[in-house]
């Protein structure tokens, strides 16, 4: 061990050997910092929450091997926890068809029920946004609670025409029955209406007969009678 | 400055510290603190060491190059520029496409339509929250990032593993079926430990991504997988219909498959993320958040709902909001969080002891509030025998 540099310069490694302490001298906790810390350690005693057990049995010997807390699912943070409803899509459904048909109408129009319309019947769809009305034979029922839909066909100049109008849509202004299937279709979906065979064809006529029948019965008053016509009006 | 000397030189005054005592126990630390320091002069001495900085490798093991240890002379307080690797760069370089809130965990449980009173006609999902808590709060000194463990639904004590129900009973919550982490950029995004996240932790209008599982399509061909043409019907073609063709050049190429190359297989069944879709809708009794558009998987899939990344986080205001409003539902959340891990350490040390089954014949203490409650209904129904017999007597 060499002690020269040590008997010539006795303090010389001192600034050395002591920066890290310097530094450190931040670190260091004064009397003032053990006060504040004492005093924010005030926490109330709490009683344990309450909670089950679930047990572990070993295989072999089936006795405890251990044992678990299990908390129940109400005591969570202090409050309850209910599982969510379940079937919320209908209830979305339910809230929004309220909303959009307040006098259930269009409800009525397509339940399953006698009086309502059904496939095979000619339909015919107002706009709110004026054009002229489309008229057709009713293909199909798409029942989807608010976005219940209906497929109308019918010729347009010959060429063989499709649309579908969402029953619940606010641009749907009225859905009227211009004539009912004699006998019941026996196909929820007549999609054998695009086979030439059993094409329907334009059913110009037949709205042009009913909305002459009702001029008659109206007494020269169309828009009065319109909203009470005897098919039903499914008037917003 | 005085020369540097190295410390086979200054470690004599540590074994001679007769000659320095006027002078070390008053400029060190620690060693005025504590009343042997005088009486005995090697311990402090032998302390005040560890308090000095190393300058070789005395115990233990580093991975990092010998420069690369930490020293005076390579932090950024010493001039050198921050480095662009590593942790701490990493964390700030994700910054902005981190959240700054924890989203939540839900079901898909559909999709249906928004009918609008002008005739719009908005296609949306339903993602419905099913006990929604938060179960932990990671943090960048422990875990070396910011984000917060969500817990969905609820899972019945026999299909959980005893680790985890370990971890449930610290927690003090019943065990969730489902557990999700979201990284968010600092700790003002931690949360409260086991409180419930309810649907209006978002707002109407609000840009939310939502990340959830596909469909799983099982084994798949080239052509339905990743879109390949396929080959032609004729000409000679020969049931050669839809594979995939070639797979890479001949020799000179290197007669081998490059890595990555589309190929048939699995499809689907992978994490699908849907950006900036509009909330439509929040309804704390349904429990769902209405989405605009479709969100990947089937019906009941589990899905991740967080703020957009790519859109601005929702107004402070509405953070505070929905923190002040947790704080309102939850208030005793610290103590009940407190309470379970002061009751899992004397589990714990319980199972260790094997002395678990004694404590399960104890059962819980009923607490003094309910000792309260019990006898104010004992009392109640006392009440009401005697007014029942009253009118008897009568």
């Amino acid at each position: 061990m060499n002690a020269a540099p040590l008997a010539r310069r006795p303090l010389g490694c001192l600034k050395a050997s002591l920066r890290q302490t310097r530094q450190q001298r931040m670190l260091i906790r004064h009397m003032a910092t053990e006060a504040v810390q004492a005093e924010s350690q005030t926490t109330t005693p709490r009683p344990p929450p309450q909670h089950d057990f679930f047990s572990l049995k070993d295989r072999k010997t089936k006795t405890l091997r251990t044992a678990f807390a299990v908390y129940p699912t109400t005591t969570a943070a202090g409050s309850s926890l209910a599982p969510p409803p379940v079937n919320v899509i209908q209830s979305l459904h339910e809230a929004q068809i309220k909303k959009m048909d307040p006098t259930g109408a269009r409800t009525a129009l397509f339940a399953k029920t006698r009086e309502a319309a059904k496939p095979g019947d000619v339909l015919m769809v107002t706009h709110r946004r004026g054009g002229e009305p489309f008229a057709g034979v009713c293909m199909s029922i798409r029942r989807r609670g608010v976005d219940t839909a209906v497929l109308l066909r019918n010729h347009l100049g010959k060429i063989g025409v499709e649309m579908w109008f969402k029953v619940y849509n606010k641009n749907v202004a009225g859905i009227e029955i211009v004539k009912r299937r004699a006998k019941r279709a026996r196909r929820a979906r007549l999609t054998y209406l695009r086979k030439p065979k059993h094409d329907v064809g334009s059913v110009e006529d037949l709205v042009f007969a009913w909305k002459r029948s009702r001029k008659v019965f109206s007494s020269g008053k169309p828009a009065a009678g319109a909203a009470k016509a005897k098919g039903a009006a499914a008037k917003k | 400055m005085a020369p540097r000397l190295p410390a086979r030189c200054w470690r004599q005054l540590l074994v001679q510290p007769t000659s320095l005592s006027p002078t070390t126990p008053s400029t060190l630390p620690r060693a005025s603190a504590s009343a042997s320091a005088s009486a005995s002069p090697s311990s402090p001495s032998v302390r005040l060491l560890s308090y000095t900085q190393s300058r070789a490798v005395k115990s233990g093991w580093s991975t990092l190059p010998s420069r690369a240890k930490p020293h005076r002379f390579n932090q950024i307080t010493s001039g050198l520029p921050a480095p662009t690797a590593g942790p701490a760069a990493a964390l700030k370089r994700k910054e902005h496409s981190t959240p700054v809130r924890a989203g939540v965990l839900a079901v898909k449980k559909g999709m249906t339509v928004f009918m609008g009173r002008t005739g719009a006609r908005i296609p949306c999902t339903v993602l419905q929250l099913d006990r929604v808590q938060t179960v932990l709060n990671k943090t960048r000194q422990k875990h070396g990032y910011w984000a917060v463990q969500v817990g969905m639904g609820e899972r019945a004590a026999p299909n959980v593993t005893a680790p985890l129900l370990g971890y449930y009973e610290a927690k003090g919550i019943a065990p969730k079926e489902v557990l999700a982490e979201f990284r968010v950029r600092n700790e003002k995004g931690l949360l409260p430990v086991g409180v419930q996240l309810l649907p209006d932790w978002f707002h109407i209008g609000q840009r939310v991504d939502v990340r959830s599982n596909s469909r799983g399509q099982g084994f798949a061909g080239g052509m339905k997988r990743h879109g390949f043409a396929g080959q032609e019907a004729s000409h000679g073609n020969s049931l050669n219909h839809r594979t995939i063709g070639t797979t890479g050049p001949s020799q000179g190429s290197g007669s081998r498959v490059l890595p990555g190359k589309k190929m048939p297989g699995r499809m689907g069944n992978q994490r699908v993320t849907v950006q900036n879709l509009p909330v439509l809708m929040v309804d704390n009794e349904l429990g769902i958040v209405v989405v605009k558009g479709c969100v990947a998987g089937p019906k009941g899939a589990v899905v991740k709902i967080q703020d957009a990344v790519k859109k601005e986080p929702p107004s402070q205001e509405w953070i505070d909001k929905t923190m002040k409003a947790l704080e309102e539902r939850f208030p005793d959340a610290e103590a009940h969080l407190q309470a379970a891990r002061e009751r899992h350490l004397e589990l714990k040390e319980a199972r260790r002891e094997k002395r678990i089954a004694e404590l399960m014949a104890e059962g819980m203490k009923p607490s003094e509030a309910d000792a309260d409650a019990i006898e104010e209904i004992i009392a109640a129904a006392a009440k009401e025998d005697a007014g029942e017999r009253a009118p008897a007597a009568f």
